[in-house]
């Protein structure tokens, strides 16, 4: 399979998306695809939990079937969309970014990626299984998870703590392959401090993978073992200890959320500087600022335990070093306003969907100080306050991050342009649905209504209608932007090689390129990354490549 | 920020910006004065506390988001491209100075809302010592409470899948409805009987797991007569939502009076939703899964009521 | 953890399948960095589950008997240095040798695992008997079956050492399993001193 860097037509047909391809940038596309399967999935329940939110009484659905539905809500988002779509981003990005011709290890990577629909059928099976499936919050917090009442041995609890165990696994394998590629891998000449922001993101938020998860599945074994063998780590009448697990859940799942956002911070830096022409404002601190969250997110997790009775000097410690992320996170928030400022600005989709992601980043930010400030987050803790919060970080922030990357990267990938109209009537949608979905949950919070509930007292009725309605029109958002995709995929406009006129290696390349990359012909690199404006070549025969490039799409 | 621009802006351009920042942080001081309406009502000593540090977060916040908010909108509104215009800005790499200003800034803004944090913390505790968590065993069940070091009322709080029940044992009175005495202040033992609980009651601002296998001290001082809510805020499963009491705030002489009437009456069943509409979902299913049967509603002396008007 | 080592010069990416089993060596590393966080993590919950507990021991035991636990823990880091031996002449060339001492540490390996097994069947309580007998089991059991995997992965390189020109693309196979055999070791050591020497 070896092709010169220009070879003239995408190699194989669509059928390679349905098999076990070893090609990053198959794997890549599905994993995304997959992903946004089960982000429909995913958003359903979560059209069906605000349905039965719309009114203040138990009535649309049982109290059961609402605590399964929210269980599976937020772990499908979390473990089926959110970390897919951006592992199926790194499979496209990596290796084209650094101009290796694929992964490391690309047999792991394909084993990686078919785990995740053998765990979301799992997931997904536990619907049918008597017991119904776990409906104790993604937290999954014993003792309340490890009660089990009709005595099964095959129940929703075990499904999901064996998925959640194989996502682990996937995660592990996915995360050793990212790694070993950024660090052996690179382009000749491309040092680490000539490397794309989002490889440094990719890099800090995997090895957050790397620490994290061992602690979360050590977890879940002894869960696994208390639910199923009957021993009691976590279970108070055998002098277990149900809080040592919060511990274990929280050293992996705050780091988490940096494996999440640390990637968007990525697409963020990358497309910036597209969209305003000037390079990135601050790279290398930008860079650095990636791994002093990672230290620092590493020795956080406590503030989500602080009305679990730990003592005052462990509230104030962790609150402090959860205040101190907020100067890492400042630094990148300031550099993007720099690049920005009196740059050319195109407000393309991409674009728009950077700028409205920052919006509600910087919103969430603020919330966030408020949850690390620990007589508030005493107030506010498990209540619809984090639910507003976290959602503004994931939704408002990592997903429209990830579809300004998607729109970005699309004519890459895909050969094909997607079409502007339908991508801004998307952004508009998402922006002002998520906005109208997830404010109303800030006062909710602040008034004392619990998370996790399927009924309220009637004083909340009114926010509530309103985040509701915001819902259903996240809800409607999501059809501009499958028709987009698919129509844009089956006969939109043919993409030349770099349609943003963006600098980065993947832009030397074919569109779609092909299932080497560059092959045996990798550029050497020069010069820094982003050098909008400077007129410096990224790399040795810049004008040579792009030359050829335009004239093998003029021939086609 | 602009002052990275090469050339340096007028006085006019500095002037407009002081007034824009000046406008900016009107607004923010308004937005503190607001913040304190979208809490409830303040009904124990910690509640200004808290409410206090909450109002100057929203300050400061309001001021960082606005500021950035008309940073993105200016660059929108002045900095956008022309039309046909293809090509690229000045190509500002970066600058040392500001990278500093910009850590530096955050560093201590963050510093100075923890150490005030840590202020109001130590005041919370000082008010009413949280987190005195003593593991449960066997023999310290029956009674007896460890040191009594305030003239507290001492109530005990006994969390089950899905109910309250407060005992005063001084009193021999039980109930699922909790009185406390205004401007006196009571301390809780937190114990669970299965599950994690979460003891809330938003208008005191006050949060506390309650945690099997542990008994938890914990005190509050109620300084607002009138009707509250108590919510569970850990998940504990099918009726968590419906795990909900009130906290009725009254007089010294009424508060007496309650206790003695109280201890007069005889044992009833006391407040469950849950075991209601369990046997409502006995007898006409209506779907769902297996869940876990409520315990059955504790045997008071006071059931009280739960669907009385609250104030928060 | 270098940077690309090609030189910037050559035009063309040196990056044929020969390299791939060098990041084989990359990877297996940060694998066990990554393993390392499991046992970290069963260790800070057996301490905080010892040091939190009422009574620690279950009615009717009285500590664990130790001597035997010693002598299978002076075989187990023996077989660490009879594997330095092994690869010692492998590098020297002299192939039956390193197969010699090899199969010698899977040996010493796999007396381990049935000292294990004795120890196990000679106890009075089990799996369910409380937080001591759950954080006993896992983690002699866990630690168990990495010496298990470490023994087939010796198994494993035994054998492709009979196949012929088995190491012209590199040893990458042998050293990682003596990477992971030595972790195994201590890893082993750390447990030891928390469940025998560790005394109340
Ligand atoms: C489609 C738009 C979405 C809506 C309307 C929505 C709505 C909700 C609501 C109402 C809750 C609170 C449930 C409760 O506490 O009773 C919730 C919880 C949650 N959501 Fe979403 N959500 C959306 C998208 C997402 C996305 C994209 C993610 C992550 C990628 C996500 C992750 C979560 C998580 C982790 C929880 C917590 C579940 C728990 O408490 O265990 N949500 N969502
Ligand atoms: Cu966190
Ligand atoms: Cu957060």
């Amino acid at each position: 399979m070896t092709s010169t860097a220009l070879s003239p037509e995408p190699p194989a047909s669509w059928r390679r998306y349905f098999g076990f391809s070893t090609d990053a940038k198959v794997i890549g596309i599905q994993y995304i695809v997959v992903a946004f399967f089960f982000f429909l999935v995913g958003g359903l329940l979560a059209m069906i939990m605000r349905g039965e939110l719309i009114t203040p009484e138990a009535d649309l659905v049982d109290r059961t079937v609402y605590n399964g539905l929210y269980t599976m809500h937020g772990t499908i988002m979390l473990f089926l969309f959110i970390f897919p779509v951006l592992n199926g981003l790194n499979n496209l990005l990596i290796p084209t970014m650094i101009g290796a011709p694929d992964m490391a290890f690309p047999r792991l990577n394909t084993a990686a990626f078919w785990l995740v629909p053998v765990f979301g059928i799992l997931l997904i099976a536990s619907f049918f299984v008597p017991s119904g499936p776990a409906t104790s919050g993604w937290w999954s917090y014993p003792p309340v998870s490890l009660q089990n009442p009709l005595g099964h041995l095959i129940n929703g609890e075990f499904l999901w703590v064996l998925a959640v165990a194989l996502s682990g696994v996937s995660s592990i394998m996915g995360a050793v392959n990212f790694v070993t590629t950024i660090l052996r891998m690179r382009a000749p000449g491309m040092g680490f401090f000539r490397m794309p922001v989002f490889c440094w993101t990719a890099l800090a938020a995997q090895t957050l993978q790397l620490i994290g998860l061992p602690a979360l599945t050590g977890g879940a074994v002894m869960l696994l073992l208390d639910l199923s063998v009957g021993t009691s780590f976590y279970r108070p009448e055998g002098g277990g200890d149900p809080v040592l697990y919060q511990h274990f859940f929280w050293f992996y799942s705050h780091p988490a959320v940096y494996v999440i956002i640390l990637p968007v911070f990525g697409i963020f830096s990358e497309l910036f500087p597209v969209y305003s022409r000037k390079p990135l404002f601050g790279y290398v601190y930008v860079c650095l600022a990636s791994f002093i969250i990672v230290g620092l997110g590493l020795i956080v997790w406590v503030h989500h335990m602080f009305p679990s009775g730990v003592t005052q000097w462990m509230r104030n410690l962790f609150m402090v070093t959860t205040m101190l992320i907020a100067v890492p996170t400042g630094v990148k928030v300031f550099a993007w306003l720099g690049t920005m400022w009196n740059g050319k600005i195109r407000l393309t989709t991409p674009m728009l969907f950077c700028m409205g992601g920052l919006f509600n980043f910087v919103f969430a930010g603020i919330t966030g100080i408020m949850l690390a400030t620990v007589p508030i987050d005493i107030h506010v803790s498990n209540t619809y306050f984090v639910v507003g919060h976290f959602h503004y970080v994931i939704y408002g922030a990592a997903v429209m991050g990830v579809f300004a990357a998607i729109y970005h990267w699309f004519p890459k990938f895909t050969g094909r342009m997607p079409y502007e109209g339908l991508g801004k009537l998307h952004f508009l949608l998402t922006f002002v649905g998520a906005n109208l979905n997830f404010l109303p949950m800030h006062p909710l919070g602040l008034m004392g209504m619990p998370r996790r509930v399927s009924s309220y007292d009637p004083e909340f009725a009114f926010w509530n209608v309103l985040a509701s309605l915001g819902a259903f029109l996240l809800g409607v958002s999501i059809i501009p932007f499958l028709l987009n995709m698919i129509s844009s995929w089956a006969r939109g406009p043919r993409a030349t090689h770099n349609p943003w006129n963006a600098i980065g290696l993947e832009w030397l390349l074919p569109s779609p390129p092909a299932e080497d990359n560059f092959g045996e012909h990798v550029p050497t690199v020069i010069s820094r990354p982003y050098g909008y404006g400077t007129g410096e070549p990224l790399v040795e025969h810049q004008a040579e490549i792009e030359r050829a490039l335009t004239l093998q799409e003029a021939n086609r | 920020m602009t002052s990275s621009t090469p050339r340096g802006p007028g006085p006019i351009a500095l002037a407009a910006l002081a007034v824009w920042i000046g406008l900016l942080a009107l607004i923010s001081v308004w937005m503190a004065g607001a913040s304190l309406r979208w809490l409830p009502v303040q009904a124990s000593n910690a509640a200004p506390l808290v409410d206090g540090l909450f109002s100057f977060e929203t300050g400061v916040g309001t001021f960082v988001f606005l500021g950035v908010i008309s940073v993105m909108a200016w660059v929108m509104l002045v900095h956008r491209a022309e039309k046909y215009d293809e090509s690229d800005a000045e190509p500002i790499e970066g600058n040392t100075r500001l990278e500093v200003i910009w850590t530096a800034i955050p560093f201590v803004l963050v510093m100075a809302i923890a150490w005030y944090a840590i202020q109001i913390n130590t005041e919370l505790g000082v008010l009413g010592p949280m987190e005195h968590i003593h593991l449960r065993s066997p023999q310290e069940q029956q009674g007896g409470y460890p040191g009594d070091r305030l003239p507290a009322e001492q109530v005990e709080v006994v969390a089950r899948q899905w109910s309250w029940e407060f005992r005063y044992p001084g009193e021999h009175v039980s109930s699922t409805e909790l009185h406390l005495e205004l401007d006196r202040p009571v301390t809780f033992r937190l114990v669970s009987e299965d599950v994690l609980h979460g003891f809330f009651i938003p208008a005191f601002r006050l949060k506390q797991d309650v945690i099997p296998g542990r008994a938890i001290d914990f005190s509050l001082t109620p300084t607002r007569l009138g009707r509250y809510r108590l919510r569970d805020s850990q998940f504990s499963g099918t009726w968590f939502a419906a795990n909900q009491a009130d906290v009725v705030v009254e007089t010294a002489e009424d508060h007496a009076a309650w206790l003695k009437q109280a201890a007069a009456a005889p044992l009833q069943r006391g407040l469950s939703v849950a075991a209601d509409e369990y046997a409502d979902r006995q007898t006409n299913p209506h779907g769902g899964w297996p869940t876990v049967v409520p315990a059955p509603p504790p045997q008071v002396n006071a059931p009280g009521s739960s669907s009385l008007p609250h104030d928060a | 953890m270098s940077s690309t080592p090609v030189p910037p010069a050559s035009p063309s990416g040196a990056y044929g399948e020969g390299q791939h089993a060098n990041h084989n060596l990359t990877g297996f590393i940060i694998f066990l960095c990554s393993e390392s966080v499991i046992f970290l993590a069963f260790f800070s919950g057996y301490a905080l589950l010892r040091l939190s507990a009422l009574d620690w021991l279950p009615a009717g035991v009285d500590g664990l008997e130790w001597r035997m636990p010693l002598i299978n823990t002076v075989v187990l880091v023996s077989s660490s240095f009879t594997m330095v031996v092994a690869e010692h002449f492998k590098g020297k060339g002299k192939i039956w040798l390193f197969r010699g001492f090899w199969l010698l540490t899977m040996a010493m390996g796999a007396y381990f695992l049935y000292g294990q097994a004795v120890e196990w069947s000679g106890l009075t309580f089990g799996f369910t008997s409380g937080t001591f007998g759950g954080t006993f089991y896992l983690l002699t059991g866990f630690h168990g079956l990495h010496v298990l995997t470490g023994i087939l992965l010796m198994g494993l390189m035994l054998v492709k050492s009979f196949v012929p020109g088995n190491y012209a693309g590199g040893e990458e196979g042998v050293i990682a399993t003596s990477l992971f055999w030595h972790f195994v070791d201590v890893i082993w050591i750390i447990l030891f001193v928390l469940l025998y020497v560790w005394r109340a």
